[in-house]
């Protein structure tokens, strides 16, 4: 069996002002689709890019709570800013979001700013941009640490003997940093799938590294093929330096196409990528109201299945499986 | 009888149940801290008993720093609130969906927006409990060194408030103040239900301030009739000053049945959970809530001894140490008490006898409703819904069927017209 490609769906929720955002049927509509299609995941943002003001209706994590409860295989990602909540709070959210998804959740952070962000939070100077990348870094570090506070089997709910949590199988993080410093433990059970899934958008160069030390997935806007194989390349080659498996490291790039694109020619274009690695897969960027996303899975999917590019269906029930990313005692 | 002379009624949903043995007993549902399925039934139970809400208590942390006393109990594991609700809200059309979360530990804007969202996912179903947060296991958690003074964190409070119903109402540009600033109005539209229901728990003398300048509805817990109408007389008295009718806050005071066909059959179970409490269990919450750490050093069959002035929760203090000398009980003795109902007002009989104690405190001025806190789940809620409920519908004091489909027209709140108090 050839090597498949992963493929992400980003839903754009956000809709111009003036204009009603989709409601949730409608995005549930559409992500029940993706899922019918065998996509690995969809990712939520529910804001707009460069600080825009949207009209959107709901806020992205709430969404995917909602969502979880109507699918039951396609992965969910929530953008959520380490701007706008505490990483004690964030790891929280996420770790029940997984829960409550049966492990199918995952945090999309970003490395980038939004601008003005910080000014409704109480930091109307914001970060410099080498503070917040630290601080980023620190906050990514404290969130997974708090996700691995609770081992698979701290759980034992021995109702007769009065033991619900072995202690010695739950641990403190006691994290005292830069920017912040937390205690821990998360008071929200270890995930289905060990921890929720994180990707990482938004990088810059001087990104790369925090991004192949911690990410499960990078998410990359399109380049010219050469800068976007040397880019995955580097990627990969830092993730072993940093002692993970370069595979570990799922690099997907973002594209986006209209409805003049030909399907074939849409594939062609992804399959050229992939083949000659300078990707592990895709982030297909659409409005979550609209045809184009089955333009996407009646045009483009087929052909790429033709070429043995995308399985068919999914194997496994948990996002870190559809992703083949490794996970104790699943696969 | 019209809606306004029915009382209002809750569904505080936690872990596996009220009671801190809950989750050893036989029939309690062990694994509710991490099944999104067993919320959804329990949800959709008091939507069909026609509750007004659930109710979701919260802690950004344990709930007890002793490990081996956490390991004993079902807190320390559970769903983050305010996704479990919005899990619901998809799941439920009718009751409303109440989250607590903390003023301490989040800002106004993104704790504005996360509620207008649930709002928005539920059509007008969502309250926010407002607490300032009295744990210095929470306090930890968020680089704080110490826990602030009582005072202080109730001036956060209360331009936290501020600022968060200014959003919902359309503003404000240019927050700039004491704790906070904000520079933009919310990206979301309006609530569907005019703004999200402010809910608080706070029975301090400032927490009475800020709730009779801002909440819709007041959770409170008061052991005995006159207590509940001290409370509810003094809040009621104290919203005038803030251009406010009485009837604009529902007090809702906490209540822990243990119902059963018979008395006898209640008491049994009442007994049955109290045996399952393991003594430094029961102690460990008792010093919890006192705010002393070295409680288990006193004779457990002693009296509570002298306690110095805490900033932890002082009202709910304040409560439990007349209690203990009220009834001339020892730290163990106290220590079982509260464990069952957390210094809530508790009740162990039949249906009739327990729709008598309800009716008495609703129809006595001393409650507009109550906030059911069920001792395990499912079973409790379950005898609650099929024993209790019908018992009030039938003496006309709970509603047969939802007047309306947001979270204010059951509590028969007004779309909020007044705006927040400058500074």
């Amino acid at each position: 069996m050839g090597r498949k490609m992963h493929l992400a769906v980003s839903l754009d929720i956000a809709s111009a002002a003036g204009e009603a955002g989709p409601t949730f049927g409608e995005i549930a509509a559409s992500v029940r689709n993706a899922e019918r299609a065998g996509i690995n995941m969809v990712i939520i943002c529910d804001t707009l890019p460069g600080g825009k003001r949207s009209t959107s209706l709901f806020e992205a994590t709430t969404l995917v709570a909602a969502l979880a409860t109507v699918t039951e295989r396609i992965g969910l990602l929530a953008s959520a800013s380490t701007v706008a909540h505490q990483p004690y709070n964030l790891a929280r959210r996420f770790a029940s979001l997984d829960i409550i998804s049966h492990g199918r959740a995952g945090w999309n952070a970003t490395m980038t700013q939004a601008p003005g962000e910080a000014g409704n939070f109480s930091r109307p100077q914001g970060f410099s941009d080498d503070d917040f990348r630290r601080r980023t870094a620190e906050y990514i570090g404290i969130v997974q640490g708090l996700w691995n506070g609770w081992d698979a089997d701290a759980l034992v709910f021995d109702k007769r003997g009065g033991r619900f949590h072995e202690p010695e199988k739950m641990r403190l993080l006691d994290h005292k940093g830069e920017f912040f410093s937390v205690r821990g433990p998360l008071n929200v059970a270890r995930s289905p799938q060990d921890t929720p899934v994180l990707a990482l958008s938004g990088l810059s160069e001087p990104d790369f590294d925090i991004a192949a030390r911690t990410a499960d997935v990078i998410l990359l806007d399109d380049e010219p093929f050469e800068a976007a194989k040397t880019r995955h390349d580097e990627l990969k080659r830092r993730a072993a330096t940093s002692g993970r498996d370069p595979d570990a490291v799922k690099v997907l790039m973002n594209v986006s196409f209209s409805a003049d694109d030909k399907p074939a020619t849409v594939a062609g274009r992804m399959a050229d990528r992939f083949q000659s690695k300078a990707c592990d897969g895709f982030n297909i960027q659409l409005p979550a109201r609209s045809s184009a996303l089955d333009g996407f899975v009646d045009g483009v999917l087929p052909e790429l299945r033709r070429g043995g590019l995308f399985r068919e269906g999914y194997s496994g029930t948990i996002l870190r499986s559809h992703l083949g990313l490794a996970v104790a005692g699943d696969q | 009888m019209t809606a306004s002379h029915q009382m209002k009624l809750g569904a505080f949903l936690w872990a596996t149940g009220h009671h801190i043995a809950a989750w050893r007993h036989p029939q309690a549902h062990v694994t509710a801290g991490i099944d999104i399925d067993h919320y959804i039934q329990l949800a959709r139970t008091a939507e069909a008993a026609k509750f007004d809400m659930i109710f979701c208590e919260d802690a950004a942390g344990l709930r007890e720093a002793n490990i081996n006393i956490a390991s004993q109990t079902s807190r320390s594991i559970g769903f983050e609130p305010i996704s479990l609700l919005s899990a619901l809200a998809v799941q439920t059309s009718r009751i409303g969906l109440v989250s607590t979360a903390s003023t301490s530990y989040n800002e106004p804007y993104g704790l504005a927006r996360t509620f207008l969202s649930l709002d928005h996912l539920s059509g007008g179903r969502a309250g926010w409990n407002l607490v300032t947060s009295a744990s210095p296991i929470e306090a930890a958690n968020f680089g704080a060194t110490g826990l602030k003074p009582h005072a202080d964190r109730y001036e956060r409070a209360r331009e936290f408030a501020e600022v968060v119903t200014g959003l919902w109402h359309g503003g404000p540009s240019g927050h700039d103040g004491q704790s906070f600033s904000v520079r933009d109005p919310l990206d979301l539209p309006r609530s569907p239900q005019g703004a999200p229901v402010m809910v608080q728990a706070g029975a301090s003398d400032v927490g009475r301030d800020l709730a009779a300048r801002t909440a819709d509805l007041v959770f409170t817990a008061a052991q005995t009739f006159e207590e509940a109408k001290a409370f509810y007389d003094d809040l009621k008295g104290r919203m005038a000053a803030y251009g406010r009718e009485p009837d604009d806050i529902k007090i809702m005071p906490g209540v822990a049945p243990v119902v059963a066909e018979t008395e006898a059959e209640a008491r049994a179970k009442f007994e049955e959970l109290q045996e399952l409490i393991p003594d430094d269990v029961g102690v460990a919450l008792l010093s919890s809530y006192l705010s002393i750490a070295d409680l288990w050093r006193y004779p457990i069959d002693g009296p509570l001894p002298e306690l110095p002035e805490s900033e932890g929760m002082q009202s709910r203090q304040a409560l439990v140490v007349e209690q203990s000398r009220r009834d001339g009980l020892s730290i163990r003795q106290l220590a079982r008490h509260f464990a069952g109902a957390r210094g809530h007002w508790r009740i162990v009989g039949t249906a009739a006898q327990v729709a008598d104690a309800l009716q008495e405190r609703f129809e006595g001025g001393a409650a507009d409703g109550f906030n059911v806190m069920p001792s395990y789940f499912p079973g409790e809620l379950d005898a609650f819904c099929t024993l209790v409920v019908p018992e009030l519908q039938r003496r006309g004091l709970f509603r047969k069927d939802y007047e309306g489909r947001t979270l204010r027209e059951h509590l028969g709140l007004k779309r909020p017209a007044w705006l927040p108090a400058q500074a």
